[in-house]
């Protein structure tokens, strides 16, 4: 409750009022509240952040080509426009529900929570969510899953870690993408690894590439799936 | 996040009964990625066609601090400075055992106080 505090000076009354809002706490109770609805029903679920052309619907399409015998999987396509990205994923035999979100620039508990009606819990084990585009905006905001993935490709230079050392803080898994272009970029994953586990100790990294395949393997160990 | 603030304070005042907002007090942790410049910028257009208008924004920032699972330490988020970087990195490896550390302060935006006249 607000704590309320008059001040009379003159004629005017002046009201000082403590309400003591959490703005961002708003957005975190949403997050535990779908969190708590998806544990409910046994469904496990995976926020996949990045920069745009990082390789996120691409990995995604090998994560769910990898795993659809295994689970039955539901996708969340977070996107400004367009329903490109999730016809690319929907050919592959699954459920994918479009969040365009017009504007904003990240995903939010609220629109997650609003997408989870949309779709039925008991006839899915796994939920993937793909946030929009960008490497700093969504990590402020959790949806509710199990784990956080935040995907780099080496085209987007050697200091991608140190420079959002805050997105990295937040994620539970980091993927290396593109690994095929980083002796053409002269990128040392290695390093960029060493980076991130000097940001966040207990990060787990798959170095991938995801147009092959190649790392899949090791990012589904990474996302204990 | 800035229109959500001023929402807030707006839906508050209403509740209040208040007829101009004089004042409002935010507090922003250092570990959330809100720019103090770029709130206070946001903040004095939004606020042009509403009770709000003319109202000083005070923002207090609050710095970081971790606690470790592992050891107990509790205290500031550590930085790595390597002059590789130019400014020092932030880093969530405890201090006192290298193990992954949670930040327990430093993430909140909160609306701490509003004075308005009724």
């Amino acid at each position: 409750m607000a704590n309320t505090k008059d001040v009379i000076k003159g004629e005017e009354v002046t009201l000082e009022i403590q309400p003591g809002m959490n703005i961002l706490e708003v957005n975190k109770k949403l997050a535990q509240k779908n969190m708590e609805l998806l544990r409910k029903h046994n469904v496990k679920a995976i926020d996949i952040m990045g920069s745009i052309g990082a390789g996120k619907t691409c990995l995604i399409e090998k994560l769910v080509q990898a795993l659809k015998q295994k689970y039955r999987i539901a996708v969340f396509k977070g996107d400004l426009t367009t329903t490109i990205d999730a016809e690319r994923i929907r050919r592959h035999g699954v459920q994918v529900i479009t969040i365009n979100t017009g504007r904003e620039c990240h995903l939010d508990a609220n629109v997650v929570a609003r997408a989870v009606e949309r779709i039925s819990l008991e006839a899915i084990d796994l939920l993937i969510i793909e946030n929009v585009g960008n490497l700093i905006c969504p990590a402020e905001f959790p949806l509710g899953t199990d784990k956080r993935v935040v995907v780099v490709s080496v085209t987007e230079g050697p200091y991608m870690v140190v420079k959002h050392p805050f997105t990295f803080m937040n994620a539970d898994v980091m993927v290396i993408n593109k690994k095929d272009l980083a002796e053409t970029m002269k990128i040392d994953t290695k390093q960029l690894e060493k980076q991130v586990k000097e940001i966040k100790p207990d990060v787990k990294v798959a170095v991938t590439n995801a147009l092959s395949g190649e790392g899949v393997e090791e990012l589904i160990k990474a996302l204990e799936l | 996040m800035t229109t959500q603030i001023i929402e807030s304070v707006l839906e508050e005042a209403k509740k209040q009964g208040a007829k101009k907002v004089i004042e409002v007090q935010l507090v922003i942790g250092k570990m959330t990625f809100l720019g103090t410049e770029q709130v206070r910028f946001s903040y004095n257009i939004l606020v042009e066609d509403t009770i709000m208008k003319g109202s000083k924004l005070i923002i207090e920032e609050k710095d970081g601090v971790i606690e470790c699972s592992s050891c107990g330490y509790r205290g500031e988020i550590p930085v790595v400075d390597d002059p590789a970087y130019h400014v020092p990195i932030p880093t969530l490896r405890c201090p006192k055992c290298a193990k992954a550390a949670k930040i327990v302060e430093g993430k909140e935006c909160t609306i701490r106080s509003i004075r308005m006249v009724k």
